[in-house]
């Protein structure tokens, strides 16, 4: 069984400090490689099991990088498979209706 | 209210496809996945024949991702009962008109992919709830963790990152099998997901938009994601091998070729896109380069666009990526939400491709 993977958020004054932090990592860095602005901060979110976020705080203990442990996401996945459907909502060939507001 | 599996999704769109021969038609991707599933597409839009501007939507590259292929199911939805009834749209503050959704329906081709990996959402939604690739075990000997292609790593764009990217770019790749987010397969579009949208954009002609929804940040890209853009040097650009093993890095001197109209028709049909959704839910979504922390190669957004710079007779396709919400699988509730904003973008970008000068 894997270990859990936890979503982080890493939070930086400036790219260059964050790659610094990443390069080399092997982190998982979500859907694509991109950071977003928060005010003067540059903030990115990763994925990692608790043992690698870790060993990546230990040995980057210097850095300027700030670093937020936000959910277990595993733990979050594995509750919302309670939100997905089951069976089959249109197997009788009844159309799904949109939420937008027809008018 | 709940997530779509991927049974429902097939269903769903099946079902919203019969009642409107006119304006739909429901298509049969040529690939089975590895699991055995056969996806389909839904093209809202007149006949091939009249000759209409298409625009390609995907969602459900990367299973774990669970809002965007609902997203899209919601959007067909929407578009065709507001059409056959006659009405407007609306998603929060942002309206579209009645004579708007008659303009999409009847002046361009929407085509509709909402899960290109049903495998991996499959697994997402029943297993691992991380998971991101497909399923396919790519060597049979393999050992149970190494399964899977990253299929937004998988399409032939500079796919080959080893030797078109300079070592220490930290490109967003793997060519390690047992790489549980980005593997990039055995070969470029070796996997039948990937080779699926390769089979849309071969079978519309007058495909001029690519739009690939996944989640998250929230924020809306545009092409190249290969290393920064410039405008400036045609020749410094992804087809000339004489920079091969210097791309990718933020801070020397290789930027990737745009065009500057180009350039600025992304832009602004991004900014377009992103005043919708701030329209609808009030949401702040950045419109950026798809390069930023690291390239990336392989993915479907940039090779979409770089169709045509490899083979003339192609179409020009701008890519774009929005990459919404802020989690990969938030309550249900909080999905409806985004939902509703990616819809109100992805209508406001239909409704600026049936401009008379789109």
């Amino acid at each position: 069984m894997a270990d859990d993977v936890h979503r982080i958020e890493l939070r930086a004054k400036s790219l260059d400090e964050l790659r610094s932090f990443l390069d080399g990592s092997d982190m998982d860095l979500g859907c694509r490689p991109v950071v977003r602005r928060d005010g003067a901060d540059y903030v990115v979110e990763v994925y990692a099991p608790m043992p690698q976020v870790d060993r990546l705080r230990s040995a980057r203990s210097a850095s300027a990088v700030t670093m937020t442990v936000v959910e277990n996401a595993s733990e979050v996945g594995r509750a919302r498979q309670s939100e997905v459907g089951s069976g089959n909502r249109f197997a009788a060939r009844m159309a799904p209706r949109g939420l937008g507001i027809k008018e | 209210m709940a997530y779509l599996n991927v049974d429902e999704i097939e269903a769903a769109l099946e079902a919203l496809a019969a009642p409107h021969p006119g304006v739909s038609e429901l298509i049969l991707l040529p690939n089975r996945t590895s699991e055995g599933r056969q996806s389909h597409a839904l093209r809202i839009g007149p006949p091939d024949a009249q000759g209409a501007n298409t625009v390609v939507i995907v969602g459900g590259l990367h299973a774990r991702e669970w809002v965007p292929p609902d997203a899209l199911v919601n959007l067909a939805a929407d578009l065709l009962e507001a059409h056959s009834s006659g009405t407007g749209l609306r998603y929060g503050g942002q309206r579209f008109s009645a004579d708007d959704i008659r303009e999409v329906v009847e002046g361009v081709q929407l085509v509709l992919f909402p899960c290109v990996n049903p495998d991996g959402r499959h697994h997402s939604q029943t297993a691992e709830p991380m998971w991101r690739k497909n399923r396919r075990r790519v060597n049979s000997g393999s050992p149970a963790s190494c399964v899977g292609v990253d299929i937004n790593r998988n399409f032939d764009a500079l796919w080959d990152f080893r030797r078109h990217f300079a070592p220490d770019s930290n490109v967003s790749a793997s060519d390690n099998p047992c790489d549980p987010q980005v593997y990039v397969g055995p070969a470029a579009a070796s996997e039948a997901e990937t080779r699926n949208v390769v089979a849309l954009l071969d079978r519309y002609p007058r495909a001029r938009w690519f739009v690939d929804v996944h989640s998250y940040v929230p924020a809306i890209f545009y092409n190249w994601g290969f290393d920064v853009n410039q405008t400036s040097n045609p020749t410094m650009s992804f087809r000339n091998p004489s920079f091969d093993g210097q791309r990718g890095r933020s801070s020397d001197t290789y930027r990737e070729f745009i065009p500057t109209d180009d350039l600025r028709t992304l832009q602004d049909l991004g900014g377009q896109v992103k005043r919708a959704i701030a329209t609808a839910s009030g949401t702040a979504y950045d419109l950026q380069q798809s390069f930023a922390l690291y390239p990336t190669s392989g993915t479907s957004d940039d090779y979409a666009y770089s169709r045509h710079f490899v083979q003339g007779a192609n179409s020009k396709i701008l890519g774009f990526t929005i990459e919404c919400g802020r989690s990969f699988q938030p309550p249900f509730a909080e999905a409806e939400d985004i939902i509703r904003e990616v819809c109100a973008g992805l209508v406001a970008l239909c409704v600026a491709a049936t401009a008379p000068s789109a």
